[in-house]
C-alpha cells in the first residue's frame, strides 16, 4: 500500500535534513516546475516532490473521476503520501491550487501534519462573488477556458475520446500524446480545470490554524492582489508577503526571490 | 528589426522570462491595431482577454519554461479595438545576448478556428450520440436479460403444466392421454423398425366391492398400492398409465407375444401375493401384441377382448388376444 502510494504519486525524496519540505505543484504542471528552487533547499532540508494523479509521471490508471471531483480527493492523497513516508510537522509549499489542497489536508488530517504552509499565488475562489468577493473571473471566463482547452486538445481529444473508451489498453497512444501537453489525458485535464477553477474554499479558511505564508505576486492575473488580501484577512496566523515577481509562477520566473522569502519566513519564529 | 521580419506574413514578438514585450513586428502591430511604442515594455497579458490570460498562464508559460518550446497553441489575442484575434502560436525559449527570451510567431487562424469549432461541435455531438447509444444498448441488454428470465420461467411453467396434463393425480402414473400419445409413437416406431411391442390392460377384480365395503379412501389406497407395485416391476422403457377407474395399461416395447404373456403372468402373481393393508387383490389381464395393419384402436380392442376373456373365465388370470384367435381357430 505504502509503495503503491509512492508510485501512484511519483513521490521523490531528496536532500538531507531533519525538517521536511513538501513541494506541491499547481494545475497544468508537475513536480519539475520546482527545479529552480529545490536545489536551494536540499542541503538543509529533506525535500519531498510528487505529481498529483493525472499529472506528470503519476499512475494515470489510478485516476478516479469520483474521488477527484473536488479538491478533497487531492487533499486525501497529500495525507496518504505523508503517512506513507511517516511524516509529521512538515513544511508544505503549495503553488496555486495546491495552496488550498494543503489547507484542506491540514483540516482533514489534523494540524500535526503541518508545521507551516507556504502558499504561492493562492486563491480560495477564482470566480467573482460580487459584491463581497473578487476572485478575478466570471463563470463565462471559466467556460471559455474549458472550450479553449478543448480546442487546443482537439487533435487528440476528438481522436481519443471514442477510441480510448473502447481501448483502454492502448497505452502507446497515451504515451505518444502525453508529450503534447503537461496533462496526459484531455478528460483529466478538463476535470482538473473544472475542479480547480470552480472550487470555493472560503468557508474553510476560518477553521485553519497552521501558520501560513501567502506569497502574493505582482500583476498575477490568476490570483490578483485582492485575493491575497482576502486570504490574509480570513486566515489566522497568516503572513502576507508581496513579491516583486510578476506573473503566476515566481518559482520559475524568480526562483531567487521565491527561495529568499520562503527561507526568511521559515527562519522567523 | 530587419525589414523582412518586420513585414513577414506572420506576427512575431519576443518576451522576457517575466512576460514583458521586448520586440514586436509591424505585421503583428497591424493585426492588433497598436503602435509599436504602445506595446514595447508592456506585459504580453495586455493583449489578452481574461480567459486567454488564464490559458496562457496555465499552459503556455509553465510548458515553455519546462520544455523550452510550445508548438501550435491556439490562443486568442485582444486587439486595441477589443476584438478577439485567434492565432496559432509557436514559441521557443532561448538565450540571446546573455538574456533568456521567448520568441513567438503568431499566425491568424480566423477561418481555421471556425473549422476547429465545427470539429469540436461534431465531436461533442458524436460523444453525446455515443453515450446515448451506449445507454440504449445497456437498456436493451437489461430488457434482453429480463426477457430471457421470463422465457425460462415460461418454459418451467409449461413443463409443469405438461407434466400435470400427462399425469394421473391420484397415482402419479401417466394418464390416459399420455398413454394414447405413447401408443401412437410406438406404432410409428413399429412401422419404421418392425420391432414388436405388446400392450397389457390390467383390471382389478371386484374393485367395486372394496369401494362399496370400505369406502373410497380404501379404494384409492388400493389404486395407489397397485401403481407403486407396477412401477417397481417395470423396466426402463415400459410405459405404465392409469387408463381410468380400476384399469391400468402397460406398453411393453421390444416385447413379443410370449414375453408379453410371461410379463403379464409375473405381474399377476406378484399382485396376488402382495397385500395392501388388510386387503388382498387380484387382477385380470388382457394382452395384445402388435401385428402389421394394427392401429391403436385394434390393439386396444384386442387387449380389451382378451381382458374380457380373463374376467369371464374366472378372473385372476392372463389372456393374450392371440390365444383367443387360436382357440377360435
Amino acid at each position: 500500500m505504502t509503495d503503491n502510494i509512492l508510485v501512484r504519486n511519483n513521490v521523490n525524496v531528496i536532500g538531507t535534513g531533519t525538517q521536511t519540505i513538501v513541494f506541491a505543484h499547481g494545475f497544468g504542471c508537475d513536480q519539475t516546475m520546482w527545479r529552480h528552487v529545490v536545489p536551494n533547499f536540499i542541503s538543509d532540508y529533506q525535500v519531498v516532490l510528487f505529481d498529483y494523479v493525472g499529472s506528470g509521471q503519476s499512475q494515470i490508471n489510478d485516476y478516479d473521476p469520483v474521488k477527484y471531483s473536488n479538491l478533497q480527493g487531492y487533499a486525501q492523497d497529500v495525507l496518504e503520501i505523508l503517512d506513507a513516508l511517516a511524516l509529521k510537522n512538515v513544511i508544505f509549499v503549495g503553488h496555486s491550487v495546491s495552496s488550498m489542497i494543503g489547507l484542506l489536508a491540514s483540516l482533514r488530517g489534523g494540524s500535526e501534519y503541518f508545521e507551516r504552509i507556504v502558499m504561492i499565488g493562492p486563491s480560495p475562489r477564482y470566480m467573482n462573488d460580487l459584491p463581497d468577493y473578487y476572485g478575478g473571473f466570471e463563470k463565462s471566463d471559466i467556460d471559455e477556458l474549458l472550450t479553449m482547452m478543448q480546442l487546443n486538445f482537439i487533435g487528440w481529444a476528438s481522436y481519443l475520446a471514442p477510441i480510448v473508451m473502447q481501448n483502454p489498453e492502448r497505452q502507446e497512444l497515451t504515451e505518444e500524446l502525453e508529450q503534447s501537453f503537461c496533462s496526459r489525458d484531455p478528460r483529466i485535464a478538463r476535470q482538473f480545470a473544472e475542479v480547480t477553477f470552480l472550487s470555493d474554499c472560503r468557508s474553510s479558511l476560518s477553521e485553519a490554524t497552521v501558520p501560513t505564508l501567502i506569497l502574493q505576486c505582482s500583476q498575477d492575473s490568476i490570483a490578483p492582489v485582492e485575493v491575497g488580501q482576502y486570504l490574509h484577512a480570513h486566515l489566522k496566523n497568516s503572513t502576507l508577503q508581496q513579491m516583486a515577481a510578476k506573473g503566476h509562477y515566481p518559482q520559475l520566473s524568480h526562483p531567487d526571490e521565491t527561495t529568499r522569502l520562503i527561507k526568511a519566513y521559515l527562519a522567523s519564529k | 528589426m530587419d525589414i523582412q521580419l518586420d513585414k513577414a506574413p506572420c506576427g512575431y514578438f519576443s518576451i522576457s522570462d517575466s512576460g514583458s514585450i521586448l520586440t514586436i513586428n509591424q505585421t503583428l502591430l497591424d493585426m492588433l491595431l497598436y503602435e509599436r511604442h504602445e506595446l514595447l515594455g508592456r506585459h504580453i497579458e495586455s493583449v489578452m482577454s481574461v480567459t486567454n490570460k488564464l490559458f496562457f498562464h496555465t499552459y503556455f508559460y509553465p510548458y515553455i519554461q519546462m520544455h523550452g518550446h510550445v508548438n501550435e497553441m491556439y490562443i486568442s489575442l485582444r486587439t486595441n479595438a477589443q476584438q478577439d484575434l485567434p492565432v496559432l502560436l509557436n514559441g521557443v525559449r532561448q538565450q540571446r545576448d546573455g538574456e533568456t527570451v521567448i520568441d513567438c510567431v503568431a499566425v491568424v487562424m480566423r477561418k481555421r478556428i471556425e473549422h476547429e469549432r465545427d470539429i469540436l461541435h461534431s465531436k461533442t455531438k458524436l460523444e453525446e450520440l455515443y453515450q446515448a447509444t451506449n445507454e440504449a444498448n445497456q437498456k436493451l441488454e437489461i430488457l434482453h436479460e429480463e426477457y430471457e428470465l421470463k422465457q425460462q420461467e415460461l418454459i418451467r411453467i409449461n413443463l409443469q403444466l405438461e407434466t400435470m396434463a400427462a399425469t394421473d393425480p391420484l397415482t402419479g402414473l401417466h394418464n390416459r392421454r399420455f398413454f394414447q400419445v405413447s401408443l401412437l409413437t410406438q406404432l410409428l416406431s413399429f412401422r419404421e423398425t418392425g420391432e414388436p411391442f405388446s400392450l397389457l390392460i390390467i383390471d382389478i377384480d371386484h374393485f367395486k366391492r372394496i369401494n362399496d365395503t370400505f369406502g373410497h379412501p380404501a379404494g384409492d389406497a388400493v389404486l395407489v398400492h397397485l401403481a407403486r407395485l407396477l412401477e417397481s416391476m417395470a423396466r426402463e422403457p415400459d410405459i405404465i398409465a392409469r387408463f381410468g377407474g380400476e384399469e391400468f395399461v402397460v406398453i411393453l416395447p421390444g416385447t413379443d407375444q410370449d414375453d408379453a404373456i410371461l410379463t403379464a403372468e409375473k405381474y399377476r402373481s406378484a399382485i396376488a401375493s402382495s397385500s395392501c393393508g388388510e386387503h388382498t387383490i387380484t387382477v385380470s389381464i388382457g394382452a395384445s401384441t402388435v401385428c402389421h395393419g394394427d392401429t391403436d384402436e385394434t390393439l386396444l380392442h384386442q387387449a380389451d377382448t382378451a381382458l374380457y376373456a380373463s374376467k369371464s373365465s374366472g378372473r385372476d388370470r392372463v389372456t393374450h388376444s392371440k390365444q383367443l384367435v387360436a382357440a377360435q381357430d
